[in-house]
């Protein structure tokens, strides 16, 4: 019943028939579908379309952004580009490129089915569109009257997409054939990499190309070859040398899922094992163990997984083996050979009940419930960074292309086969690859080359490395972002005077006359708190904390606010900072420089002289600061008896005060724990990395410290009481006691006497001041390590997400917390601030901040952007760390931290390195023997000494800096002396 | 339009008769005329509507969901709304009543079945638009057709799911829906009809009209399926709206009679339905064209 009917003039309908089935159901569909005649094809150098222009809802009509003049091919002839969407997933950084692609018709067909695929990419697209620079447009073809197709019979819904795109290119020919205001008429190219769908598109006379092809016939096209993402058609001749289990169905894994015999959750990989993973799904407490190349079933870690539980007998204890892709040959396990039996849901719904019995109780024997991955729901692939295996190069092949594999510098992931006929040249560098596909025949998965980096080891290509590694936006600031600053620029002052009829101007209080002062790190650019201090007539103090007023300038629903929204945090690397939001702010007009007058968020108490809050005050400022010190120098003064300026009192009476504030948290139970932090110094001219330092505290670190948390702390209670269904807050939830299991066993073998108790963050910490050996001070600082790894991670929510009880922010011991206090580099800091600023009705907040569903998006985005940032700054210490040892080789003391059948992980505190020390480097590995009640290796050394080395062990190690063959990373190598 | 004694008496002397003269000059066995036509509600599995000269319309359509057999005791609701009625009326509860049982003893129900667990259950919803003579012949001939264009999306997913449970998935093309007598895969699918029979003296008549149905003198309600009368066979007072003065009872022969009579006569029926029914979808898959 496919007919179409006339509506109006250039309005027709049609019905669409569809099955949708969903749960279990199905539904027949019928839609309207309204078909227009008025669309039009946007080229300038049609005169047809002009004269039929229709304005849109707004009134304005649209523009015709392709030029008349568009670019020629190799071979003379203007040409348009209709772009099919494996073209658009596999190449948007050639469709991004400067050099090429201009004048793109994207049919809307493909830009929905990209929409489907890739929201990342959708997102660049619709940019690309936006932007205008490069001409693209989007042809709504499903709505043109003459390109919509209806699906013919026994078609699959994508060749009638495909069929759309073809008959999209073939109109275009067509109408600009007729229309042309030009002699000879502009070609229409349709660039599509399926390679049926290009001889079908052929034969309808359409001239089709791959990426390849098109890219030769340009006459840059010479240069632009080298980013041609390999077309990734064929590996056949890789068929068959393993078969995966096939997944399971989507109407299987649904119908699991529901009755409760099949799990989902996201799986990890093991650090130390490639060859191992879990599952925590919310059916048991501990996660499912999933060991063995078939049972991972080529899952990704991160991918959103479907398990299925293993019988009884395959359950196991977690592996004590360190395995690394590298050191996997032929040998994968071969275990799994026992053919598959039927196993009904019954059976699986008891096994079920044993695995529950199984993580609940703490048998003897620690098994775990294993389980292999049957299905696999959404995958975790994006970009990633590697390089390519020597090994798997041929030289003898001249130009080529040839497949060879990328040792991605995840090490929890698989190789990735590529086909590259550049395969040579991009030896020893580092490059972007992106993973396509893994069918089940195929040991490794595929995917194609993206860009290159540069070489290994330079500092531009590892820098960015590391970002794209973890998925940190990096790029400029767009000029819709840049365009939302203030157009003053840097000239930009607090108003002279402060009537001008500005209604929220005369709503800031004026506090240039305070003694406001900043401490921060040495040489920092983002000053985003300023402090101040004075006695007051009644024995009680003013403390006022001051904050740079982001938001003033970071508007709701602008260009810059999502921007600052989707990068969520600033990231600091040891050579570069990534801001969160354009310099302009963060180092000038929201930096509370001093001498200069700026506008501030201010949070002012009155305090007793035990430190309690008589009273607290939330004001939109404008201050002056009148210095800004850095801690060194700020302890210098308040050290230095000569100085008794009145800005000097101030911070001395701010330390009394913060002394007795962290006495009080310390009482209350708060944590003081460790990580091995530490600083690399560059050398300021060369920037070459000098020397590792592990980061000294100064009193006044922890001074200002303790008022940001005060700060934040009222904040929180203000921001909740105001908006208890939104309020952004942070916390921290208590460790659920398995963590430290198996940190208590060790301690109980390894140190009698020692343990931790976790009844309450109080009880943790006492634990910890007594977890002392008198012998060995460091002991203390690396229980301490090792209790931080037990604990969760703190995170943002919105408060309608947890009740009250659960808003505890268990490190801190306080019971609700946000983030209030760095608005230029946090964005939960920025939302604070607006509820703030709503909660004192400084201003209405805007509704995206009081929509619970729009919260949940924003504490979401802002969580996984913290966790990336925190990895991306460690990695890019760990990489320093690596370049500093280069030249500087020592022997060292260093912790064992974690032990294994096939080697030990050692901890240098003075490098805050760790570092994995296999079997074959400490000795005869077949003479070795593990102790798995003791955490002991005993193993003979080179020397033919026999050694035993456990947990917790002090040993000398020699510390170098070398480069990963196979990985191409430098790392530390500890070698046991 | 209720009649007058002398035009009641006048009409029963000539149904009496042993050459019977119907008012309207139908043969003993002829059915009105009627127009249909098939699958024209775009949201139903299938649909049709039927028409008969004296202004009685009605409309039935079909729809599927896919339940868990076990859970229901019926795979066939039926949904009776006839205009100038309650819902909770006895007519309209009878009327619901005569369908439900007829397709309940008649309609291939365990071959809904779509897997171990789960199967189709269709939902019948009728609407007597208006009618004058007592309208389950138009009812049952309406589903006929309605059942007849009906089509059930195609299961994808696995057939079994007695051992290993598995959620069905069906293609998104209703182009690849299948017909019932696909679906049940049988060559002759042929959903039950009711049959209005009335009995004046030794004459009987098929579909009586509302003038007949005020002197006859017995009703009957005869199943009928794939050539064969069936049960339910009930007899009753088919004019609604008058008081039958002439109602008696009859001699179990002439039911016995009856029955033998519409046996070979009926396909008749069935066939020029399936032909309309043909005729529907041929135009139907022409006009894709």
């Amino acid at each position: 019943m496919v007919e179409k009917r006339k509506l109006a003039s250039g309005l027709t309908t049609i019905q669409k028939t569809f099955v949708r089935s969903r749960n279990g159901g199905c539904m027949k569909i019928v839609r309207e579908h309204y078909l227009r005649s008025d669309i039009p094809c946007y080229s300038q150098a049609c005169n047809h379309c002009i004269t039929n222009l229709k304005p849109d809802a707004q009134g304005n009509l649209p523009l015709l952004v392709l030029l008349d003049l568009p670019l020629k091919l190799k071979n003379g002839g203007q040409h348009y580009v209709v772009v099919d969407t494996n073209v658009v997933l596999q190449a948007i950084d050639l469709l991004e490129n400067t050099e090429c692609f201009y004048d793109v018709v994207v049919p809307q067909i493909v830009l929905e089915e990209v929409k489907n695929r890739s929201f990342p990419i959708y997102q660049r697209l619709r940019a690309l569109v936006k932007a205008a620079d490069k001409r693209f447009v989007v042809f709504h073809n499903e709505f043109h009257e003459e390109t919509y197709i209806t699906r013919e019979k026994d078609e699959s819904i994508n060749d009638r997409n495909d069929r759309a795109v073809n008959r999209c290119a073939q109109w275009y020919n067509e109408h600009l054939a007729k229309y042309s205001s030009t002699k000879n008429p502009i070609k229409v190219i349709l660039v599509c990499n399926d390679r049926n769908n290009r001889k079908r598109a052929i034969a309808e006379g359409i001239d089709a190309r791959s990426l390849e092809d098109y890219i030769e016939s340009l006459p840059n096209g010479d240069m632009l070859r080298d980013l041609i993402p390999t077309e990734n058609e064929s590996f056949e001749k890789n068929a068959a040398e393993i078969a995966y289990p096939e997944y399971y169905s989507t109407s299987r894994t649904m119908a699991g899922i529901k009755n409760g015999t099949l799990y989902q959750g996201v799986f990890n990989t093991s650090t130390y094992n490639i060859l191992e993973g879990s599952v925590l799904t919310p059916a048991f407490k501990k996660p499912l163990l999933i060991v063995g190349t078939k049972n991972l079933n080529r899952a990704f870690n991160g991918d959103l997984v479907i398990v299925e539980l293993l019988p009884k007998d395959k359950w196991r204890e977690p592996s004590t083996t360190i395995l690394e892709e590298s050191s996997i040959g032929a040998n994968d396990n071969a275990d799994d050979n026992s053919q598959e039996d039927l196993v009904s849901d019954k059976e699986r719904r008891m096994l079920a009940l044993e695995a529950v019995k199984a993580t609940i109780h703490q048998g003897e024997k620690k098994l775990q419930p294993t389980a292999r991955v049957v299905s696999i729901t959404r995958r975790s692939w994006r970009f990633y960074v590697g390089q390519i295996a020597s090994s798997s190069v041929d030289n003898e092949t001249s130009n080529a292309s040839q497949t060879c594999f990328v040792i991605l510098m995840d090490k929890v992931l698989p190789k990735i086969r590529i086909k590259t006929r550049k395969a040579k040249e991009l030896l020893g560098q580092r490059i972007v690859v992106s993973v396509d596909a893994w069918p089940s025949n195929s040991k490794y998965p595929q995917g194609h080359f993206v860009r290159s980096l540069g070489a290994i080891e330079t500092e531009g290509a590892e820098r960015e490395a590391l970002l794209i590694e973890h998925d940190v936006e990096y790029r400029p600031f767009s000029k819709a972002v840049l365009d939302c600053l203030p157009k003053e620029g840097e000239n930009w002052k607090v108003p002279e005077n402060l009537d001008n009829g500005d209604e929220q101007l005369k709503k800031r209080v004026d506090l240039r006359d305070k003694l406001v002062c900043s401490i921060d790190p040495p040489n920092c650019q983002d000053i985003d708190d300023a402090l101040h201090a004075k006695p007051l007539p009644n024995g009680h103090y003013e403390v006022g904390v001051h904050i740079a007023d982001v938001t003033h300038f970071v508007k709701p629903n602008t260009a810059l606010d999502s921007e600052g929204a989707s990068r969520g945090t600033s990231v600091y690397l040891v050579d570069k900072r990534i801001d969160m939001l354009p310099m302009l702010l963060g180092t000038n007009l929201c930096s509370l420089n001093p001498y200069v007058e700026r506008f501030a968020f201010s949070v002012i108490w009155e305090l007793d002289e035990n430190a309690e809050i008589v009273d607290v005050k939330f004001m939109k400022s404008i201050i002056k600061s009148r210095e800004a010190f850095s801690y060194e120098q700020a302890q210098l003064r308040i050290e230095d008896g000569s100085q008794n300026d009145e800005l000097t009192q101030s911070i001395r009476i701010l330390l009394k005060l913060s002394k007795k504030l962290k006495q009080k948290r310390m009482d209350a139970g708060a944590l003081n724990l460790s990580s091995p932090e530490v600083k690399v110094h560059m050398d300021s001219e060369t920037s070459d990395p000098g020397e590792v330092e592990v980061k000294k505290l100064l009193e006044t670190n922890s001074l200002v410290e303790e008022f940001m948390l005060l700060a934040n702390i009222s904040v929180a209670r203000k921001i909740y009481d105001a908006y208890p269904q939104t309020a952004m807050l942070r916390r921290h939830a208590a460790p659920p006691s398995t963590n430290f299991e198996a940190l208590n066993e060790i301690l109980r073998v390894r140190k009698p006497g020692m343990s931790i108790s976790i009844e309450s963050s109080k009880a943790l910490a006492d634990s910890l001041d007594r977890c002392v050996d008198p012998n060995d001070e460091y002991f203390n600082t690396l229980i301490r390590i090792m209790s931080t790894r037990c604990m969760m991670a703190a995170e943002y929510f919105s408060s309608s997400s947890y009740g009250y009880p659960d808003f505890r922010h268990y490190g801190l011991a306080v019971d609700i917390y946000t983030h209030f206090t760095s608005p230029i580099r946090r964005y939960c800091d920025v939302v604070a601030h607006r509820q703030l600023a709503g909660a004192i009705g400084y201003e209405m907040l805007d509704s995206q901040h009081r929509d619970k569903h729009k919260m949940e998006l924003i504490v979401r985005n802002i969580n996984k952007r913290h966790r990336n940032a925190q990895f991306a700054g460690r990695a890019s210490i760990e990489y320093y760390v690596g370049q500093v040892m280069k030249n500087n080789e020592s022997t060292q003391e260093g912790y064992v931290m974690k032990s294994f059948n096939n080697g030990i992980v050692v901890l240098v505190p003075k490098f805050g390195v760790e570092g994995m020390i296999k079997l074959e480097m400490l000795g005869d590995a077949n003479s070795a023997a593990y102790d798995e009640e003791k955490y002991e290796l005993s193993f003979t050394d080179f020397k033919g000494v026999s050694r035993t080395v456990g947990i917790f062990d002090k040993v000398q190690v020699a510390v170098k800096s070398v480069q990963d063959e196979v990985s191409g990373k430098r790392k530390v190598q500890l070698v046991l002396v | 339009m209720l009649l007058s004694p002398a035009e009641r008496s006048y009409i029963y002397d000539s149904l009496c008769q042993k050459d019977p003269i119907r008012p309207d000059g139908r043969t003993p066995l002829q059915f009105r005329p009627l127009e249909a036509t098939t699958d024209f509600l775009p949201g139903s599995n299938g649909s049709a509507r039927i028409r008969i000269a004296d202004g009685s319309e009605c409309i039935v359509s079909v729809k599927s969901k896919v339940v868990l057999s076990e859970k229901e005791a019926n795979l066939i609701e039926w949904d009776v709304d006839v205009s100038g009625y309650r819902d909770d009326s006895n007519f309209v509860s009878n009327l619901k009543f005569s369908l439900t049982d007829l397709y309940m003893k008649n309609f291939p129900c365990e071959k809904l079945k779509l897997t171990a667990k789960y199967s189709y259950k269709l939902f019948l919803d009728c609407i007597i638009v208006s009618h004058s003579s007592y309208p389950l012949t138009l009812a049952t001939m309406a589903s006929y057709l309605a059942l007849k264009s009906t089509r059930l999306p195609l299961l994808v997913s696995e057939v079994d799911d007695s051992q290993v449970e598995e959620q069905p998935t069906f293609s998104d093309d209703w182009e690849k829906a299948q017909y019932l007598a696909e679906f049940f895969k049988t060559e002759s699918f042929s959903p039950p009809l009711y049959i209005t029979v009335g009995i004046v003296g030794e004459n009987v008549f098929v579909d009586p009209s509302e003038t007949e149905e005020q002197v006859l003198e017995n009703g009957l309600l005869i199943g009928y399926s794939e050539k064969k009368c069936i049960a339910p066979i009930t007899n009753l007072n088919l004019a609604t709206n008058s008081n039958n003065s002439n109602f008696k009872g009859f001699t179990p022969a002439l039911l016995i009679s009856t029955v033998d009579l519409l046996k070979g006569h009926l396909s008749s029926i069935v066939d020029a339905l399936d032909t309309l029914d043909k005729q529907d979808k041929e135009d139907r898959t022409q006009s894709i064209f």
